[in-house]
């Protein structure tokens, strides 16, 4: 996809920034242009980015719904965000003493413009426009990846009932925001 | 006329108990940052605490039990339920930062293994497991709940597997020389 004329921001990015964007990190050693905490304030002003990247973020941040919020300034009205985080049967997701949350592919939902259970919780700020999950690859080879992202009913199934066993890596979010 | 504390409140307080919440979107009489203890009541003010589907959020679960049983009178009843860990929906709610089991409250009430991290003490008086709805249909619940060998098993060989859902707990508070 081009990034030509978009405006790109990578939050956390590490060593591995995404093409054209403008990167934030804690440490000098990343290949961040600005140095921030990026689980706290950026200094950006509001609606400046068409895209907010969070790859392996949020399970390290002290308060999603805070960073959430971070993001959501940022981003101008209908901006895609996304976020990769892993999912909590993953043993990648213990791997890490640095990770705080363990989340599931239902853990966004309480932020979408769905009806919700606990909409009082936080306000509806994003809309909910992919979510795809990675099993791992023997999992994949069996066609149990496929079912899961195919149907919302078989996702749930799985995060209800198979997913100790049939064991998920990563979860992307994609996500738009309302303003 | 019992007083009734409902910590957590949310929008479903329970009838007749002060309802205390950090939003002021639910029915809460009162504000206040439940992960900051001491919350504005005296010492042993209430008669029972309802505290659903709140520990998982605290920061600290050790100095909140030490609040609830403060504001419990000596034999007050604390009715507590939280997700099992091995619940989706336990993972689902992006502000749980615990992931608890039917024996994460042994610090306070069998203090021989754990009680040197807290002075605070409750007995459990009951405890129910509820399991996810085929397990509860092929009798598992049942047995979880009738036999605590058989939970103490369940939760070390098969709860991956036959995956629980919550777990509610009733502990009396106790306090003075008992």
């Amino acid at each position: 996809m081009s990034t030509a004329g978009r405006r790109i921001l990578d939050v956390g990015c590490g060593r591995g920034k995404y093409p054209g964007a403008i990167g934030i990190d804690r440490s000098r050693a990343t290949q961040a242009d600005v140095i921030c905490d990026w689980a706290l304030a950026y200094p950006f002003a509001d609606s400046q980015f068409d895209e907010v990247r969070l790859i392996h973020v949020i399970e390290e941040v002290d308060d999603i719904l805070a960073t959430l919020a971070e993001v959501h300034r940022v981003a101008r009205p209908g901006a895609r965000v996304v976020i990769v985080t892993p999912h909590y049967t993953d043993h990648s997701s213990y791997c890490s003493p640095t990770h705080r949350w363990h989340l599931s592919s239902f853990s966004l939902w309480f932020f979408s413009d769905k009806p919700r259970e606990y909409d009082y919780y936080a306000p509806a700020q994003f809309r909910e426009r992919r979510v795809e999950v990675k099993l791992l690859r023997l999992w994949r080879w069996l066609g149990l990846e496929f079912l899961v992202n195919r149907f919302r009913w078989f996702r749930r199934f799985w995060e209800y009932y198979l997913c100790f066993v049939v064991r998920g890596k990563y979860i992307t979010f994609e996500l738009e925001v309302v303003k | 006329m019992a007083r009734i504390l409902d910590v957590g409140c949310g929008r479903n307080k329970y009838p007749g108990a002060l309802g205390v919440d950090r939003n002021p979107a639910t029915d809460a009489d009162l504000l206040c940052d439940l992960s900051r203890a001491p919350y504005p009541f005296r010492d042993a003010s209430f008669d029972e605490i309802r505290a659903v589907h709140v520990v998982e959020h605290v920061e600290d679960v050790i100095r909140f039990m030490e609040e609830m049983h403060r504001l419990l009178r000596p034999g007050g009843r604390l009715y507590l339920v939280t997700p099992h860990y091995t619940d989706a929906g336990s993972f689902r709610d992006p502000t749980h930062r615990w992931h608890l089991n039917s024996f994460s409250f042994y610090y306070f009430t069998q203090p021989r293994e754990y009680g040197f991290y807290s002075p605070v003490r409750f007995r459990e008086q009951r405890l129910r497991v509820r399991l996810l709805k085929l397990w509860r249909w092929l009798g598992l619940e049942w047995w979880v709940n009738h036999s605590r060998t058989f939970r103490k098993f369940w939760e070390h060989y098969l709860c991956f597997i036959i995956r629980g859902k919550e777990i509610h707990f009733w502990f009396e508070a106790v306090k003075g020389a008992a």
